[in-house]
């Protein structure tokens, strides 16, 4: 339709089904959404999932206890480091095994790094997709000097499965605290430059205030977790509901926004992100040595008593749960993965489309900060 | 809150057993018949969170086992408490012939693409769910593949090596 | 540009130019595409080597498959393979599109790519590294240039197996072949 002119035919009530993805520039991830819409007005939007689907849970039951560590890191793509927390955590909990105190230094130093490279990752891809593509291209290299430490400690670029049942595989080399801190120095360094180019910029906060706006009520009852919670104003962390690692040794807070729009909930990412780098100085600075690892049993016979038990962290998208059961042998029973993008990619999103302009689909997803291997598993 | 909560429960609904296996964390067993007023009552009672919803195959015994994951959002504003830490399985079993199940989206919204997960996944139906269409699967299964009686490997066996590699 | 290939550019400009801009599908096909947002910005620039995303199929001549496939997916590949302009140069990434890599008894992943559409150039891995990418790339330009990047005749040579065994997997694929029969495709072609 012409701008300011007046609809003179049915044509434009007409309804239309759109299918958005998974071939699609404004699509991150292998994901697809039908969308009905009349003019460029969403009418509904259904998510269609499952480009990824691997079974992970299917081929969990097929391997022991250890040879499961490189397939959980591959559920989410962006951020392996939690989900191999998770898988350590739920076998450390149904085999009672204990973790050394400086291995869970090392563990919440680890989750962090982790953390922050997965929200630099976040924030590439939202501001490549508003078309800001100076502080993409920062934020793609910051996040890849955080891939270099890992490379440094693990060997390993994007997997790194570090994590073992009872501690972590290897100590900090040495020196590696310093390089912790000078590459920490550098990104906190340009904090200023992505504020006046991105943050507070004038164009970031009109395409993003008001877009996709959630309120505390209908977020709680969608199951949401994560930014999309703490941006309507809710302190929800799991690091403080339920600390693991040690998230409780150290003095930290939990930021919040109270609008619950995508404008507020890229800034809870970003307060993030700085409180993470934070708490890594000062978790390096607490950290105590002694032993990284408790020795596990014969890991080709290895059987865990029978059990069933729901573990959860906090991964950089939201509450992380993983419900296992053993039935006593050496390999797991079942295996369900609670992931967070699961709620926000399905029952969220289908609802803040409703209603929401053609041009605004990109923005509610990658503002609510969905990975689709995540929900497909 | 646990043992009051225990206490509550078991008051209320004559047919539930109650457990606590460890600390923080309640095990309710329900019949399928009362989940749906089991679920009411404790997201009225402050587990408003429905985490998890999953189920477990149990071929010797016949059996589905579907498990709802309930934890407690905090009230805003809050400090954190140790109270937040509760978690409740709740349970219930159905026969592995014609597993059938009300559907809970009235209770919990979020519950709609799990039910339609284990739909596909295990062939349970649920009662009263919108639209128990496919979610990640593109072929027909004879067996959902999450059964225990579906060998992922012989499938794959049976399906993707019959076919012969292009000859050039 | 290298001086001593001036011989080359003059021969045959257009060959030259398809090798040196090759438009990749923006197409996230698995979890290999984690590692293609650092290749294509500021630190490892793969605009050095003459690679740009594109948006549509219709503009791009390198579909690189990034990771392993699942039905779904590969659904979506072939439609993306057969909507791109001929010549076209496939590359598989990681080690999933060879063999299955960790998903060798997923029930929903496929095995073998090359049995549903031609690949030209093969980067092992798991990740592969942005310099593995590199390399991939800089031989995909020898294979160009001794004319043994050639996928897109074998589909087409080839179609009635390809088409065979896609309608293996999935029954009714729900589209027209793209070569309805044998030989008009080589007639095209002449």
């Amino acid at each position: 339709m012409i701008p300011g002119s007046q609809p003179t035919d049915t044509d434009s009530e007409r309804e239309l089904e759109l299918y958005f993805g998974p071939q699609h520039l404004g699509m991150v991830g292998n994901f697809s959404i039908t969308l009905k819409v009349r003019g460029d007005r969403i009418v509904e939007a259904t998510a269609n999932p499952g480009y990824l689907h691997r079974g992970f849970e299917k081929l969990m039951e097929y391997r022991t206890w250890m040879q499961n560590f490189p397939l959980v890191c591959r559920v989410n793509v962006v951020e392996p480091d939690s989900m191999e927390m998770i898988y350590a955590m739920g076998v450390e909990k149904l085999a009672g095994l204990e973790v050394p105190e400086r291995a869970q230094y090392i563990r919440s130093i680890y989750l962090e790094l982790a953390r922050v490279g997965s929200h630099l990752f976040g924030l590439w891809a939202y501001s490549n997709m508003l078309g800001f593509d100076t502080p993409a291209q920062w934020a793609m290299y910051h996040r890849d000097l955080v891939l270099d430490l890992f490379e440094e400690l693990t060997g390993g670029r994007v997997y790194h499965i570090y994590l073992w049942p009872g501690g972590v595989r290897r100590d900090f080399p040495e020196g590696f605290k310093d390089r912790i801190v000078e590459t920490l120095h550098s990104i906190g360094g340009c904090v200023p430059d992505y504020d006046s180019t991105f943050f507070n910029n004038r164009l970031f906060h009109q395409r993003a205030h008001g877009i996709a706006k959630i309120s505390q009520e209908r977020a709680k009852a969608l199951g949401a977790t994560g930014q999309v919670l703490r941006a309507t104003g809710m302190r929800y962390d799991i690091r403080k509901v339920e600390p693991y690692a040690a998230y409780d040794q150290v003095d930290w807070e939990v930021p919040t926004r109270e609008e619950g729009d995508a404008y507020s909930r890229i800034w809870v990412i970003r307060d993030e992100m700085i409180e993470s780098v934070h708490m890594i100085f000062k978790l390096l600075d607490a950290m105590p040595g002694g032993e990284v690892y408790n020795r596990v049993p014969n890991p080709f016979k290895w059987e865990i008593p029978p059990g069933e038990t729901y573990v959860r962290c906090e991964s950089s998208r939201g509450e992380l749960g993983l419900y296992m059961v053993s039935d006593g042998g050496d390999k797991p029973y079942r295996v369900h993965f609670r992931t967070p993008s699961y709620p926000h990619g399905l029952t969220i999103l289908e609802e803040l489309l409703k209603g929401a302009s053609i041009a605004d689909v990109g923005n509610t997803m990658i503002s609510l900060y969905i990975v689709a291997p995540e929900i497909d598993r | 809150m646990i043992s009051s909560l225990k206490s509550s429960l078991e008051s209320t609904f004559k047919d539930v057993a109650v457990g606590e296996p460890e600390a923080g964390r309640l095990s309710v067993l329900a019949p399928k018949d009362s989940l749906p007023v089991v679920l009411r009552y404790l997201k009225e009672n402050g587990l408003d969170h429905l985490a998890l919803l999953s189920c477990v195959d149990w071929p010797e015994r016949g059996k589905f086992e579907v498990v709802y994951v309930l934890s407690c959002y905090m009230p805003s504003n809050t400090d954190y408490a140790s109270e937040q830490r509760l978690h409740v399985f709740v349970k219930a079993e159905i026969p592995r012939e014609h597993p059938a199940l009300q559907s809970v989206i009235d209770v919990f919204e979020n519950a709609e693409p799990y039910e339609r997960e284990i739909h596909e996944l295990f062939g349970v139906h649920f009662a009263g769910h919108p639209r128990l269409i496919p979610l990640f699967l593109e072929r027909e299964y004879e067996i959902p593949p999450f059964r225990k009686d579906f060998d992922t490997r012989q499938y794959v066996a049976e399906t993707f090596d019959p076919i012969p590699p292009v000859d050039e | 540009m290298d001086r001593n290939q001036l011989a080359k550019w003059l021969k045959s400009p257009v060959e030259m130019a398809n090798k040196y801009s090759l438009h990749a599908v923006y197409f996230c096909t698995g979890c290999g595409i984690i590692e293609i947002p650092p290749v294509i910005t500021a630190r490892w620039d793969a605009e050095r080597f003459g690679i740009k995303a594109v948006a549509t199929p219709r503009q791009g001549n390198l579909f690189m498959i990034t990771g392993y496939v699942s039905l779904k997916t590969l659904k979506a590949i072939i439609r993306t393979y057969e909507q791109m302009p001929d010549p076209k140069y496939t590359v598989a990434f990681g080690s999933c599109p060879i063999n299955g890599g960790m998903y060798w008894d997923s029930y929903n992943t496929i095995k073998h790519l090359d049995k549903y559409i031609p690949i030209d150039g093969w980067i092992a891995g798991c990740m592969p590294r942005p310099e593995a990418v590199f390399i991939g790339v800089t031989h995909l330009w020898t294979l160009i240039d001794k004319g043994k990047a050639d996928g897109y005749i074998r589909y087409s040579k080839n179609y009635a197996s390809y088409r065979r065994n896609q309608e293996m997997l999935f029954g009714d694929l729900g589209w027209p072949p793209l070569y309805p029969s044998e030989s008009p495709a080589e007639e095209a072609r002449a």
